[in-house]
């Protein structure tokens, strides 16, 4: 029966994702009582390491880090706990007619790789980040704070839009229109107003494109290549890195640290649906019966997931059900994690070097990219599709036993609707995997040799494993309509929900996915303001 | 000799920005390049007897306050009630789609009683913010960042019109516009032909499919925009522009092509005709495209390099081709009994089929099932051909301006055969009664009616070319860092399309209006 009969929460939260484990760290923080309820064995959500083979630690959904927003890792005081991110030493591109493009810490030698391809573009290329971070201005405080509402018609917002605006203004007409535009153009309109070498915008376009349902062409990916940009790591943009330990490591240190603070994390506890009384969220109710009554309780599953199975649709307003069905989900990349026997070898550039400690990008052009969407439009897996892959175990050797590798691969396209159904992913998971293989054996040629285990995770499996709906990876696509003060709706983007007492953490809520950590600290901050818990 | 301003181009954008700046009493001459004016709307005889009444059919776009303003119904303008439009089915009915919003959704309704009422509640929803679209359509974009009181009061007014929308509407005028067309008609229909059908106007001649985002913003612009025919077609508008600009005492001259936009000390002087001749005026207007006119027309040089690199950074690539055809007899389609329409559709029958039109032109290839958007001017106009024969006026989406190969006459002649292919499958006599075809390419339409790209709108649709944004930044508000001059065609806001009232708007912006 109920083992907690007696225990009062401030706050539950449902779902121990990165997300779920800051916003109670910080309520925790604030002297509040939370208790985190997740469903697996372990936390982390999609912030997860796994020995899927004996010996390998996959990194199974998320593979880098660089949104983690610096503010939540001092107040959590992360490194204390374990939080430590190895840098990622360069992004080497391989085309198929034998050249190569490196792009790495070293300004001067990326410089001398693209000028090999362009001179004029190695020259732009200095100054591009310098670009990216004047209008990283305009996002950086939108993600750092909740999302300001234009259509609003409370004074108090219409004020900080104001100031908004005139801080805006100060930036100067040039930069603001950059702004507008970076908004709504797409990647490669975007940098083909910059460069000129294909070799350089396709690689540099797939920041655009990756979790999103849309193509490196198609409107808007302009703003997701920013989103991307935005990473920083000792304030350094377009930094990523790989956490000691995999990404798992990052769910481990902030759970780590919300344990210190107070908060309880149950495991193996999954809530079946909320308790609900008088239509207000009263509590939750665990599979196994048992319920437990909070005064607040905080979602950190995706928009579908809390609306439609933890609220269920009979507690809410067919209006409102019908905002949370539109709202799009569409999951459409995959993951491929493979359990090497040794190092394989990328045939532009044979041998062990420091281009095998960080990103491996195949993208080869922009029509190559646009054919592996065009086959995702019409609902198949791309026949080749467009991969970021990454040798974890060459950063940090614990995750392999001595000598053997884990190598993970970001797929993308592979849409959840099939257009034989996305119940026939169990049927394609493997001709997936075999293309994924194929395409980069191109590349590696001695790859399929040196396999000694593979698991395919495809959005559908994504969906089953992770709770991700539609294997989503951010939640909900990241496209202009459901952004900012539409995430995840009109007038909903304040992390309160229409549900009394109901709140939401995670990355379907402003500013949207990533391993950010802003959705679940906003949302503890904005629970506090209010005096919600 | 001295003018007031000349203005480059005779389409209506020109001609109307002439008759409001001689109502101001400027003394103006317009200057076209073609033998008449009229612009892409002059009536076109491709083959001895038969002609098609312009190249453009989107001529419901004419606000009717422009109309007045401009005192176009005094010099003979008559709107008509929009005709029928006929989707066409393989293997089915299709459905003929009335002009008026009430017939055509008990038109949809009969074939589907939930897209009847999703279309009856989507009309509803246009007509609510319409009153907000159609001021944003009528008046010039307010500046993104205000300089002036002026600037200031304009945008409190926009925010106040704002205000007076329901809340309701407007977030969800916030959350569609920039959504792409097929999501936006999939959440509302599920009859897979009329979703393709009523997405394609919205990615006529741009470069996106109808799944690009942002294309729902073009088809919420044009739903909200008056919705009424003009009788006698596009050649009618220019007709009466042509009369009110002859009553208000404007000078028109034809076959008079500009070569060169003078200046002196950065400030407009005149122009320079291809003949040599220079013509003097401190204000010219040019309704040619924006790419043509401050890259081509103005010399090397006159720019500031930030200034021409936004230029060249517009995108205006034409993605259609139009094909007229002479028929001996009528255009007469499978099932439709001797009925004889107007406006026709054809795609494949699924928005995703329109998409796959549009997948051609990125890999640089013209669809081999092109996307038709189809006028028969004859079945209103029986004088356009001889009689009992008739003129079809077809836009087939998508071909690319730069196509692999290059538009030589042999890929011309593909390009027209597959969109008589498309044709044939729902009108099986079409073949036998086909005396002459013209096919204009994006190339031919550049070299032909000086359209830079062959860019049928003088600039694509896309979100970040619009509105504020439309055709650049520094011109959005008609008047351009070179003093003295101003530019008001279809490349200016509020776009594409047969109507006056860019060349209006940027005629306001010369007299201070």
């Amino acid at each position: 029966m109920n083992d907690f009969r007696g225990t009062r929460y401030d706050a539950i939260v449902v779902g121990a994702g990165h997300n779920g484990l800051v916003c109670a760290a910080y309520l925790a923080k604030a002297g509040r009582k939370v208790l985190v309820l997740e469903r697996r064995h372990q936390v982390g959500g999609a912030t997860t390491t796994e020995e899927i083979h004996p010996g390998y630690k996959f990194t199974c959904c998320s593979y880098v880090v660089s949104l983690l927003r610096p503010w939540i890792i001092r107040d959590l005081d992360l490194p204390r706990h374990g939080y430590e991110i190895l840098p990622l030493e360069a992004t080497v591109t391989p085309f198929p007619d034998g050249r190569y493009l490196v792009r790495d810490s070293d300004p001067e030698r990326t410089r001398r790789s693209i000028a090999k391809f362009s001179p004029h573009d190695a020259e732009v290329y200095k100054s591009f980040g310098q670009e990216m971070a004047e209008l990283g201005r305009l996002i950086k405080p939108m993600i750092d704070e909740p999302a300001p509402d234009p259509l609003s018609r409370d004074p108090r917002e219409l004020l900080r839009i104001a100031r908004l605006g005139k801080h805006l203004r100060g930036q100067g007409d040039r930069w603001l229109y950059s702004n507008v535009k970076m908004m709504t153009m797409s990647a490669v309109d975007f940098l083909s107003e910059r460069f000129e070498c294909e070799q350089l915008i396709a690689p540099m376009a797939i920041s655009g494109i990756i979790g999103t349902f849309l193509g490196v062409r198609s409107p808007g990916t302009a703003y997701v290549l920013l989103h991307h940009y935005m990473g920083e790591i000792d304030g350094s943009f377009r930094a990523w890195g790989l956490p000691k330990g995999g990404t798992g490591a990052i769910a481990e240190a902030i759970a780590s640290s919300a344990r210190e603070l107070g908060v309880e994390i149950r495991t193996e506890a999954p809530v079946a649906h909320l308790l609900m009384e008088n239509g207000k969220a009263a509590g939750v109710v665990l599979g196994n019966g048992d319920e437990i009554r909070a005064k607040a309780v905080i979602s950190g599953l995706d928009p579908h997931r809390t609306f439609l199975k933890l609220v269920g649709e009979e507690h809410l307003d067919p209006e409102l059900t019908h905002q949370i069905k539109r709202f799009k989900m569409r999951g459409s990349s995959g993951k491929v994690n493979l359990a090497l026997d040794a190092l394989p070898t990328l045939a532009c550039l044979p041998g062990y070097g420091p281009h095998l400690q960080g990103g491996i990008t195949i993208a080869p052009s922009i029509d190559y990219l646009e054919r592996a969407y065009d086959d995702a439009k019409y609902g198949a897996f791309s026949r080749r599709p467009f991969m970021d892959v990454l040798i974890p175990s060459m950063t940090d050797p614990t995750l392999a036993p001595p000598g053997k590798h884990v190598m993970s691969i970001f797929v993308q396209y592979a849409p959840y609707h099939l257009k034989e159904g996305a119940a026939d992913w169990p049927n394609q998971r493997e001709a997936f995997g075999d293309a994924v293989i194929d395409t980069l054996s191109e590349y590696m040629p001695d790859l399929k040799n040196l396999i000694l285990h593979r698991q395919v995770l495809t959005p559908w499996d994504l969906e089953q494993i992770y709770g991700l709906t539609e294997g989503n990876i951010f939640h909900g696509e990241l496209s202009l309509e459901q952004l900012a003060f539409l995430r995840p709706m009109a007038g909903w983007s304040r992390y309160q929900t229409p549900v009394r007492n109901l709140w939401m953490c995670a990355s379907g809520t402003h500013p949207g996915g990533g391993i950010m950590g802003a959705p679940g600290a906003l949302c503890a901050k904005m629970m506090l303001g209010k005096r919600a818990v | 000799m001295g003018y007031d301003a000349i203005v480059v181009g005779a389409g209506p954008n020109g001609l109307a920005a002439a008759v409001r700046l001689a109502k101001a009493g400027r003394k103006v001459v317009v200057l076209e390049r073609g033998e008449a004016p009229g612009g892409l709307s002059v009536k076109r005889e491709f083959h001895p007897g038969y002609a098609v009444p312009g190249l453009l059919h989107d001529e419901a776009l004419v606000p009717r306050a422009v109309a007045a303003k401009l005192g176009l119904t005094e010099h003979g303008l008559a709107f008509r009630k929009a005709p029928s439009i006929y989707i066409a089915e393989t293997n089915g009915p299709g459905i003929l789609l009335p002009g008026d919003p009430q017939g055509a959704a008990e038109a949809v309704g009969k074939r589907s009683k939930h897209d009847g009422q999703s279309y009856t509640g989507l009309r509803s929803f246009l007509d609510r913010i319409a009153p907000l679209v159609a001021a944003v359509l009528a008046e010039a974009p307010p500046p993104l960042a205000p300089g002036s009181a002026g600037d200031v009061w304009q945008l409190a007014r926009r925010g106040l019109a704002l205000w007076k929308v329901n809340r309701r509407d407007l977030l969800e005028l916030a959350r569609v516009a920039p959504m792409c067309v097929a999501d936006f008609l999939n959440e509302r229909f599920e009859t897979p032909l009329l979703v393709e059908a009523l997405a394609a106007p919205a990615v006529a001649s741009t470069w996106s499919g109808p799944w690009s985002a942002g294309t729902n913003t073009n088809f919420l612009l044009r739903e909200c925009a008056g919705g009424e025919a003009l009788a006698g077609g596009p050649p009618a508008l220019v007709a009466s522009l042509y009369a009110a600009s002859r009553a208000a005492g404007v000078e028109l001259r034809t076959g008079a092509e500009v070569k060169r936009i003078r200046t002196d000390k950065g400030k407009v002087t005149g122009v320079t005709l291809a003949s040599g001749e220079a013509i003097e005026a401190p204000v010219v207007l040019s309704s040619a495209d924006p790419k043509r006119t401050m890259l081509k027309l103005l010399a090397p040089g006159t720019l500031p390099l930030r200034i021409e690199e936004e230029f060249h950074k517009l995108r205006s690539r034409g993605t259609a081709a139009k094909v007229h055809l002479a028929l001996s007899g009528p255009l007469e389609l499978a099932g439709s009994d001797g009925q004889l329409y107007e406006a026709i559709r054809i795609g494949g029958g699924h928005v995703d089929d329109l998409e796959r039109a549009f997948d051609a032109i990125k890999y640089r290839r013209f669809s081999e099932k092109p996307h038709l958007e189809i006028r028969v001017p004859t079945v209103a106009d029986p004088s356009l051909a001889p009689a009992g024969h008739h003129v079809v006026s077809i836009l087939a989406s998508f071909a690319p301006y730069h196509l692999d190969g290059g538009w030589t006459a042999e890929a011309r002649k593909r390009l027209g055969d597959a969109v008589i292919s498309v044709l044939e499958q729902h009108a099986p006599d079409l073949r036998g009664r086909i005396i002459a075809r013209e096919v204009l390419t994006p190339a031919d339409l550049e070299a032909q009616f000086a359209l830079t790209g062959g860019q049928l709108h003088h600039g694509e649709l896309a979100l970040d070319q619009l509105l504020v944004m439309r055709p650049t930044p520094s011109a959005a508000r008609y008047r351009t860092v070179v003093p003295g001059l101003f530019l008001g065609g279809s490349g200016s806001h509020p776009g594409g399309g047969v109507r006056p009232t860019a060349g209006w708007l940027a005629a306001g912006a010369v007299v201070g209006a």
